[in-house]
């Protein structure tokens, strides 16, 4: 279990920070606000995965980026400013290059925060929060995710056993083996139906079914949680403000019109990033205060 | 205090003649440990599952169980659940949730107990059983004897007064077996909760029970103590006298006195005594080894490894560590040792099912890897998954009979012949038209090992066999398997039972840390181990240090007696 760092926060406060900054990379396009969630959440994946997550930003991320960057202008011909002509007569505009760029920052940005929130929210905090809105859901998935695994190695196992006796999908010719696959997913079916009287009776035996019904989870809302969330909150209003008073979008179309710079923008630019990069902060601090700890030890 | 009294109870399942229960009286006291025998079908579980109401299975019940001074028809869900715990058969299959801390809560929530009394209850039951190493786990991770543990520890956050269990050690290996049995003990002594529970393994569980109840045909035959119930068991030359511990057993065929040893402990007591009043005859052991015959060794063995290394995973740990051994034609090998040794990856790299990394595996002097299926599995290798449910297709014994044969080029009433007589040497008859899975454990195996014959193999590769098996299905499938023996197919068994290899295999290896360390001809392999050995040697090998078996060690008394 992942417990370390922002991931140690309750799950309320991961859920609601994950949809704050995928929502606000999704909708605000202003030059500065892109930067600042590219940046953050390609650290942040970093500092969760590792050496993993520079190989998945490089080999996929990037050559994801350059291709939506030159899709747009190749179809997209509206703007001002004309660069140069396609052969097919077609111009190609400043307005589309930059749009280009910018949404496939907007797309690559969403996509690491995304696998951010993989690494996150693990299923059991996912299930938590969505067993306080539905308890039988929470059930619900807490058993799903029970089988799942369970089945994937009951297959595996019939299909052994199967293969033992010639009868795999692995053998024989492409009939056969169609014929084999169905078998062994009616065994699996057979086999599944059958043991699911007892986990029933199981259930049961406990209670199931009983009015009033609780869920119980290992999660507290403490006081490092209220702290946080304050702080979370605070930098999310002032971006929201910043929203609303038009500083956080950028005009494309016909031609490119970002808000003005001014006092009051730049705060709600630093709120942003104080916000995106938070979970950078709080485990660069963490490792801090550890250090000196140690040293004092 | 009374905690159940069973009244004239019998039970009819619905469309059937037969009573599965006949007039069973019983009384239980707080605070007992009772341990319920006999063969498979004999009613035990279904008297189980008269005493928690949700769990009774339809059909016809006469007679009266009262609970707690009430009858037990009234108790509401609530009290059930959490006054009268039942811990199933299958670990596997009780598990509800993902992970071990919610299964642990499950049925707290059920009942609707607030956040701040299940922490306090799952904390407890986590401490009292050892769970918060694997607190955090998920389920899939944990092995058989964890997830045993685990269901009975989310029944006890209930605090039950009673604890049933069905057979609860029956898909467990030796060793987290004694660790459950071990645990009921702690249970039962310190936190004084009556249990109930049946069984087939009793050489663990006997020693700590105080009562134990022998059923058959849905009657309660015998309601005594452990060693007065050996007595009387003997006395009408019972066959459940046979799944007594063995030092019982050698007590019996020696002496008829009373009272019984239970344990070997008491049985080497006894065995001392008995010898101090006669002249000690030592046996040597060149004697013994006369008597085992000389193993003639064919030309070429039946399956060879030759320095096989094997992994699953390309940076994961060597299961299979330069394992060298030869199975001769005609021979019973049984491979013995502890969890996760790699013995069933042995088993699996044998039938084709995997290929070593390093090293090579021969069938009958041919590398398998160069062998194809068709080659490997007809008339040549079957192997006998741990779970013979895998096996089954069709929707009746039969139909799952004759599906073997549709590939073949036999004739329809050689077909029949064929399945006939495979039937009839496995005594299938009677289940031909039952569906696979309506069968006992016992009768699935039969009919599992049935499908694998009809391939006509000259090697059999087994993986567990006896696991859940009563000590009769075993004997059968012993004088099944010494019948092959004797037809010349060779058998390879993987096994954590060592009573029966010792009784049985020509020879035995222990398989330990990913390779054989000893292998021998199965008495003396057992003779040579200490502690790793039959219950009957434990008993007796101060004395006679080769004998093996009950019959060995009986036969040892007589002859000096």
């Amino acid at each position: 279990m992942n417990q370390s760092g922002f991931a140690g926060y309750h799950p309320f406060i991961n859920f609601v920070y994950f949809a704050a900054v995928l929502l606000f990379s999704m909708f605000f396009m202003h030059p500065f606000m892109q930067v600042i969630a590219l940046v953050s959440a390609s650290v942040y994946s970093i500092l969760l995965r590792g050496r993993g997550a520079v190989r998945f930003q490089l080999a996929l991320m990037l050559p994801l980026l350059l291709i939506t960057a030159f899709i747009n202008p190749a179809f997209n011909h509206a703007g001002v400013t004309i660069l140069f002509y396609l052969k097919s007569g077609n111009p190609v505009t400043l307005e589309s290059v930059l749009y280009g760029i910018s949404s496939a920052c907007m797309f690559v940005a969403v996509l690491l925060w995304f696998s951010c929130y993989n690494a996150v929210m693990t299923s059991d905090k996912f299930i938590y929060l969505f067993g306080k809105l539905i308890p039988a859901m929470s059930l619900i998935l807490s058993m799903v995710l029970r089988l799942v695994p369970r089945y994937k190695d009951q297959i595996k196992q019939i299909s052994y056993a199967q293969r033992s006796i010639g009868k795999d999908v692995t053998q024989g010719n492409w009939l056969q083996r169609a014929r084999n696959g169905m078998t062994i997913l009616s065994v699996m079916t057979t086999w599944a139906l059958e043991n699911a009287i007892e986990t029933a009776d199981s259930m049961k035996s406990r209670g199931y079914g009983l009015p009033g019904r609780t869920s119980y989870s290992l999660y507290r809302f403490d006081n490092r949680d209220k702290g946080f969330m304050a702080l979370m909150l605070s930098l999310v209003t002032v971006v929201i403000i910043g929203g609303i008073n038009g500083e956080n979008s950028m005009r494309f179309f016909p031609s490119i019109k970002a808000a003005e710079m001014t006092a009051f923008s730049i705060a709600v630019y630093a709120a942003y990033l104080g916000l995106c990069m938070l979970p950078i902060i709080q485990h660069m601090m963490e490792a801090i205060k550890w250090r000196s700890i140690t040293s004092r030890m | 205090m009374e905690i159940y009294h069973v009244q004239d109870v019998s039970f009819t399942f619905p469309l059937q003649e037969r009573k599965a229960l006949q007039n069973i009286q019983l009384k239980v006291h707080d605070g007992e440990f009772i341990i319920i025998g006999g063969k498979s079908g004999s009613g035990k579980s279904t008297l189980l599952r008269q005493l928690k109401p949700i769990l009774t299975p339809h059909g016809k019940r006469e007679g009266e169980i009262v609970f707690r001074g009430k009858p037990i028809g009234e108790l509401d869900q609530r009290t059930q659940a959490s006054e009268i715990g039942f811990v199933l058969q299958n670990p596997d299959n009780s598990m509800v949730t993902d992970k071990a801390w919610h299964e642990l809560a499950f049925g707290l929530e059920s009942l609707g107990l607030d956040q701040q009394t299940i922490r306090i209850r799952v904390a407890e039951m986590a401490s009292f059983f050892g769970i918060q190493t694997w607190f955090h786990k998920p389920v899939t991770e944990l092995s058989g004897g964890q997830k045993q543990l685990l269901n009975l520890a989310s029944i006890m956050t209930m605090h039950p007064s009673v604890l049933l269990l069905d057979e609860p050690t029956s898909q467990l290996d030796p060793i987290a077996a004694a660790d459950f049995v071990e645990t009921l003990r702690k249970i039962n002594q310190e936190l004084g909760t009556t249990i109930i529970m049946t069984e087939h393994r009793l050489e663990e569980v006997l020693p700590v029970s105080d009562r134990f109840i022998v059923m058959d045909e849905g009657r309660i035959v015998v309601d005594d103590q452990p060693r007065k119930v050996g007595e009387a068991l003997r006395l009408m030359n019972h066959p459940m006298f046979t799944a007594m511990p063995s030092p019982m057993q050698i007590y019996a065929g020696v002496t008829p006195e009373s009272p019984y040893p239970v344990t070997v402990k008491e049985g080497r007591q006894w065995l001392d005594r008995y010898m101090a009043e006669k002249p000690i005859v030592r046996i040597e052991a060149a004697q013994f080894d006369d008597e085992i015959t000389a193993i003639p060794l064919a030309a070429e063995p039946a399956v060879r490894f030759k320095d096989v290394w094997f992994k699953y995973e390309k940076n994961g740990p060597n299961i299979i560590k330069d394992l060298s051994f030869e199975v001769s034609g005609g021979q019973f090998y049984c491979l013995v040792g502890g969890n996760g040794t790699g013995k069933t990856t042995a088993l699996s790299l044998a039938s084709g099912l995997y290929q070593p990394f390093r090293g090579k595996v021969y069938i009958g002097g041919k590398n398998i890897g160069s062998m194809n299926a068709r080659e490997l599995y007809n008339n040549n290798l079957a192997y006998l998954p741990q779970n013979p449910q895998h096996l089954f297709v069709k929707k009746t014994v039969g139909q799952d009979l004759f599906d073997m044969l549709t590939h073949s080029s036999l004739s329809k009433e050689k077909r029949a012949d064929k399945v006939q007589a495979v039937s009839e040497f496995l005594e299938l008859q009677p289940l031909l038209t039952m569906h696979p899975y309506d069968l006992s454990g016992g009768e699935q195996q039969r009919a599992a090992l049935a499908k694998v014959l009809l391939l006509e193999p000259s090697i059999l590769l087994l993986d567990e066999p006896t696991k859940g098996l009563d000590s009769f299905f075993k004997d059968k499938l012993a004088s099944y398997l010494k019948q092959l023996n004797a037809d010349g197919v060779t058998i390879i068994m993987v096994s954590h039972d060592i009573e029966f290899c010792a009784k049985y295999a020509d020879v035995c290896a222990m398989f330990f840390n990913g390779s054989i360390t000893t292998s021998g001809p199965a008495k003396t392999f057992f003779a040579g181990n200490s502690f790793y050995t039959t219950a009957a040697n434990r008993m007796a090998r101060h004395v006679w240090s080769h004998a093996v078996t009950i019959e060995d060690v009986i036969a040892q008394c007589r002859n000096n007696g």
